[in-house]
């Protein structure tokens, strides 16, 4: 409905006016001791007034070096080696230097992947910004200055006034993303080229940005190219989606029938999990509800203590659930809501400060590290980023040797007949076992870690954003290996994610948190259909899911938090409940009346006295 | 903040100054050496052999020794480093901080002009060249680092000397420059020692005559030093540049539409803040590796003090000199790291 609405401008012939035209663009990088490589090979893409598309592929396929050379631009020693570049019907390879420079950064916007390293770093982030704006705009110094301090309050930055004075080493990743955005969005150009514009970002502002740069788009009829790696963004803003795989172009298609029938193989893959799942059904299997628990946490309570100050980080604050054999239990939440150290305090790899973790009829949190350490051959951890966790000099042979030393007896012969075995489990070849890790594919270093977890067989796994570093076709991967394993294994999970996506496809149950404490529990299809904690309503709705049926932008409302999750240390916390000041729902007596998790009819727990009382339905 | 840092690197370096001296007071005594026979001579008699060792402390355990070197539980007459004094010379028996106050200056002078011209020289050309790799610039910038460091540092010493003073006086029956005989001409009033530097001491005694004559005998030496200095000082100075213009900041700079004035200031700035780094490194390094230089020209630097003292077997004076050389790098790193602190605000103390 809305590309109806762009694609016929009132009064016109009925094709929108382009914005850009590339042809053939081809950027080549030489190497001092081999042939050259062709980064982007044979790039044609034209953009209409008013049109918002994504281009998407793998790490390293050239999707960023296109973005640059729409510009003109390239990373030394690179070079454009062939095609041209329309801009409003000039031909940019025409133009000499300057005013290839008046353009870029006042009609072409750019925002870059990996912001902090994109600021200079010893230079302060105001004088930054003032001297792109001074370079477009004929202003002194200091309203330069003073227009950097309101640039920065646009895009929701506290104290814009300190902010300005900072370097881009004293910012965090989102808000240096934050300061790009500023950048870019300040000289209204009629063209954005934005790469990963979002992240470093927790899906609640990603939402709010996202949103802003669409309704801007329709209100300007201007034009944005967005590369992402994210389905969610580009099923729900995008009008058509550009497809790149090794350096070339391999679909180009109107988002809904990208969706819905993916022309070119690599599409297929990218499409992976939601195809599958349609046509096969990959699901986990079913969990006995009337078993009992395998692990029972209690209470669990983290606080960091802060050097040489008074006040905590409270991490975690009295989490308790249970998880069932083979069930798997989503954990999600913004980044810094504690989800990562409720999982790492499972395995005592943080000492939590109280609680108790009953596992096996053990209490794990009380124990001796020694009677600990025998647990641990049942309770295993897989993190985000695999090449952090393996040893970079260690084959995979030895990766998957040390469990097997450490929780078995076996001896040689039947450690490698194991080895093959697990191998198999994860669907790697038997060739792997003398690589090193970095010379496999991240996708293929999770699945090693994976099969390291399951090595000495365990019944639970935690495991924390296991596909955040990765694609979307590798993801897909994963889970559906993650699934396969539980329902062969009977393995639980704890499955820590920020991606709901992910946890949609393969949790059982889902609990929610927020700055350390639990907001909601309830069934997957409690809480993904009908939430009713005003937090876990609102980080579904900004969460973008690859749906193309169900587009945020064609939505009446799209709600989305207001400001920022703060950070959990003493002096921060609400009084009352931990979500006033952000709460769409809230009223005067949330801010002084401390919140209990509390059971509804439905079986769920949701920690909010307006819920509780029936105040809040729908 | 910063003082902190300060008083916490002086005192590490006061821990590494120990050490130093440790090592060097031993090392030396292990040297299969008879510094009593090189003084007294081989045909001495065995008493006046035996007082010259009583004199030299020598007679003493080495443990005793070291006692009066450090001037703590001293068994000795005089003053030991603790007390701040570094002893006399076992040579001419004057004190060894006089000696070295008239030798160190004059490397110090000698290595300091030399860098501070050929950084003068090698950021611009640097820079240039990596802005253009295919230009002039950088072809000229790479056939010099290969034929400046083609010969050790003494052989093109000579060869300046040949060629500008023999050869030139041969061919044109002038001299483009002096004798290699020294920091000033004998026949003229040297300035009186002010800060040692003796083109700076000549402007604060305004004698303008002696002023130009020490700058006409430093050009070669000089001259000498930044041919050799340069090469490696414009390879990294370039190896920087080329790094930042690839970096992310720069490349974002330009789509920002940045005037080039701008994005060359930006990459710059970040480019010369590990060059400070490096004038540091050439900096201690030539506090030792000047030597040949100040020989082959006859400057009376402390290289060639030291040599002095190695082969007359002048304990104090070795030890002194070393100790005063790893101070001088101590104090050079020092200034550099806070001067970098300032330009580098990623740099906390
Ligand atoms: N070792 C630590 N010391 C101090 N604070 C920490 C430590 N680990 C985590 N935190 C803080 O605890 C909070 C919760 O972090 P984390 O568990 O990583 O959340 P998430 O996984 O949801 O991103 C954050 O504010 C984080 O900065
Ligand atoms: S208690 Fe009040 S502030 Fe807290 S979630 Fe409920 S409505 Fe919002
Ligand atoms: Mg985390």
């Amino acid at each position: 409905m809305a590309i109806d609405e762009m694609t016929a401008p009132a009064g016109d012939t009925g094709s929108a006016r382009p914005i850009m035209k590339v042809e053939n663009l081809s950027v080549v990088f030489p190497r001092p001791d081999a042939s050259d490589i062709t980064a982007v090979h044979d790039f044609s893409l034209s953009v209409t007034e008013g049109e918002f598309i994504g281009i998407m592929g793998e790490p390293g396929c050239g999707k960023s070096t296109a973005a640059m050379a729409m510009l003109g631009l390239v990373r030394p020693p690179g070079r454009i080696a062939t095609g041209t570049v329309e801009f409003l019907g000039q031909d940019l390879g025409k133009l000499d230097e300057e005013e290839l420079r008046a353009i870029r950064g006042k009609d072409i916007g750019m925002i870059v992947q990996n912001p902090r390293h994109s600021l200079h770093p010893m230079i302060r982030v105001g004088t930054q910004i003032s001297n792109v704006y001074r370079a477009h705009n004929d202003v002194s110094k200091q309203e330069a200055w003073e227009h950097s301090i309101e640039m920065l309050r646009m895009v929701g930055i506290n104290d814009p006034e300190r902010r300005v004075k900072a370097y881009a080493h004293e910012l965090s990743s989102g808000m240096a993303q934050r300061v790009l955005i500023a950048i870019a969005l300040s000289s209204q150009p009629k063209l954005l080229i934005a790469d990963e514009p979002t992240s470093g970002l927790d899906v609640t502002i990603q939402a709010q940005f996202l949103d802003e740069m669409w309704d801007n788009v329709q209100k300007t009829r201007s034009s944005v190219v967005l590369v992402t790696q994210d389905l969610g963004i580009v099923a729900n803003y995008c009008d058509r989606v550009v497809i790149m795989h090794q350096g070339t172009i391999v679909e180009v298609a109107e988002v809904h029938d990208f969706f819905n029938s993916p022309q070119h193989e690599y599409s297929k893959a990218i499409l992976g999990l939601q195809r599958r799942a349609q046509e096969k059904g990959v699901a986990i299997a079913k969990v006995d509800e009337k078993a009992p628990p395998l692990l029972r946490i209690e209470d669990l309570t983290m606080h960091f203590p802060i050097r040489a100050s008074k006040s905590k980080v409270h991490a975690a604050e009295q989490v308790s659930f249970e998880i069932k054999p083979g069930e798997c239990l989503g954990l999600v939440g913004e980044s810094g809501s504690g989800k990562t150290t409720v999982g790492r305090c499972l395995l005592r790899l943080e000492e939590p400060t109280s609680g108790s973790i009953n596992f096996h009829d053990v209490d794990l949190a009380s124990v001796s590290r020694e009677e600990f350490r025998k647990n641990r051959a049942n309770m295993q951890i897989v993190f985000q980023d695999p090449l952090d966790s393996l040893n970079p000099r260690w084959t995979i042979k030895q990766v998957l040797e040390e469990p097997l030393k450490l929780h078995s007896d076996m001896d040689q012969e039947q450690r490698l007949d194991r080895i093959r075995e697990l191998l198999k489990l994860v669907g790697l070849e038997e060739s792997f076992v003398q690589a090193l890790p970095k010379e496999i594919s991240a996708g293929r270093q999770q699945r090693v870690s994976i099969a390291r977890a399951i090595a000495s067989n365990p019944d639970f796994i935690v495991l924390d954003e296991p596909t955040s570093a990765l694609t979307p076709e590798t993801t897909a991967e994963i889970i559906e290996l993650l699934i396969d394993l539980s329902n062969k294994l009977g393995i639980a999970y704890l499955f820590i994610s920020h991606d709901l996506t992910t946890v949609k496809f393969i949790c059982h149950r889902v609990v929610v948190m927020y700055l350390g404490q639990i907001v909601e529990i309830g069934t997957k299809d409690q809480v993904f259909e009908t939430p009713r904690h005003p937090y876990a309503k609102a980080l579904l709705s900004a969460h973008l899911f690859p749906d193309v049926a169900n587009r945020r932008v064609d939505r009446e409302v799209r709600e989305s938090l207001q400001g920022e999750i703060p950070s959990p240390i003493t002096e921060n916390l609400p009084k009352g409940c931990y979500l006033f000041g952000r709460c769409p729902s809230q009223v005067e007596k949330c801010r002084n009346m401390p919140q209990e998790l509390t059971e509804l009819e439905d079986g769920r727990l949701v920690r909010c006295w307006r819920v509780q009382e029936g105040e809040l339905t729908d | 903040m910063i003082w902190r840092f300060v008083v916490r690197r002086v005192l590490i370096a006061i821990l590494q100054l120990v050490g130093i001296s440790l090592v060097v007071f031993f090392l030396i005594r292990l040297l299969p050496a008879d510094p009593v026979a090189r003084l007294v001579g081989f045909n001495a008699t065995q008493v006046a052999y035996d007082q010259a060792e009583a004199a030299l402390g020598l007679n003493k355990s080495v443990i005793q020794q070291l006692g009066d070197y450090l001037g703590i539980m001293s068994t000795a007459k005089y003053d030991g480093i603790a007390q701040g004094y570094l002893g006399d010379s076992w040579v001419t028996g004057s004190p060894i901080s006089e000696e070295i106050g008239r030798f160190l200056p004059v490397t110090l002078e000698l290595i300091t002009y030399s860098l501070l011209i050929a950084f003068l020289i090698a950021v611009p050309v640097g820079i240039t060249s990596a802005m253009r790799p295919d230009g002039v610039g950088a072809k000229i910038t790479f056939f010099w680092g290969l034929f400046a460091g083609s010969q050790p540092e003494f052989w093109w010493g000579l060869m300046f000397v040949f060629f500008f003073f023999t050869w030139w006086w041969e061919q044109f029956g002038f001299f483009l420059a002096p004798a290699p005989l020294g920091r000033i001409n004998p026949m003229l009033i040297e300035p009186a020692v002010i800060t040692g530097f003796i083109l700076v001491d000549s402007i604060l005694s305004l004698n303008f005559e002696a002023f130009v004559d020490a700058a006409w005998h430093l050009m070669l030496p000089v001259f000498t030093l930044v041919f050799i200095v340069s090469g490696p000082i414009i390879k990294m100075i370039r190896q920087n540049m080329v790094r930042v213009l690839r970096s992310d900041f720069i490349l974002y700079a330009r789509s920002c539409g940045l005037p080039s004035r701008s994005v060359s200031l930006y990459a710059l700035r970040a480019a010369m803040a590990p060059a400070m780094t490096l004038i540091g490194i050439f900096y201690g390094f030539l506090l030792g590796g000047a030597v040949p230089i100040e020989v082959i020209f006859a400057l009376g630097g402390l290289g060639e003090y030291s040599i002095r003292s190695i082969l007359s077997f002048d304990y104090p004076a070795i030890q002194g000199t070393v100790l005063i050389i790893a101070m001088v790098s101590l104090l050079v790193y020092l200034t550099i790291d806070i001067l970098h602190a300032f330009l580098d605000p990623r740099i906390t103390f």
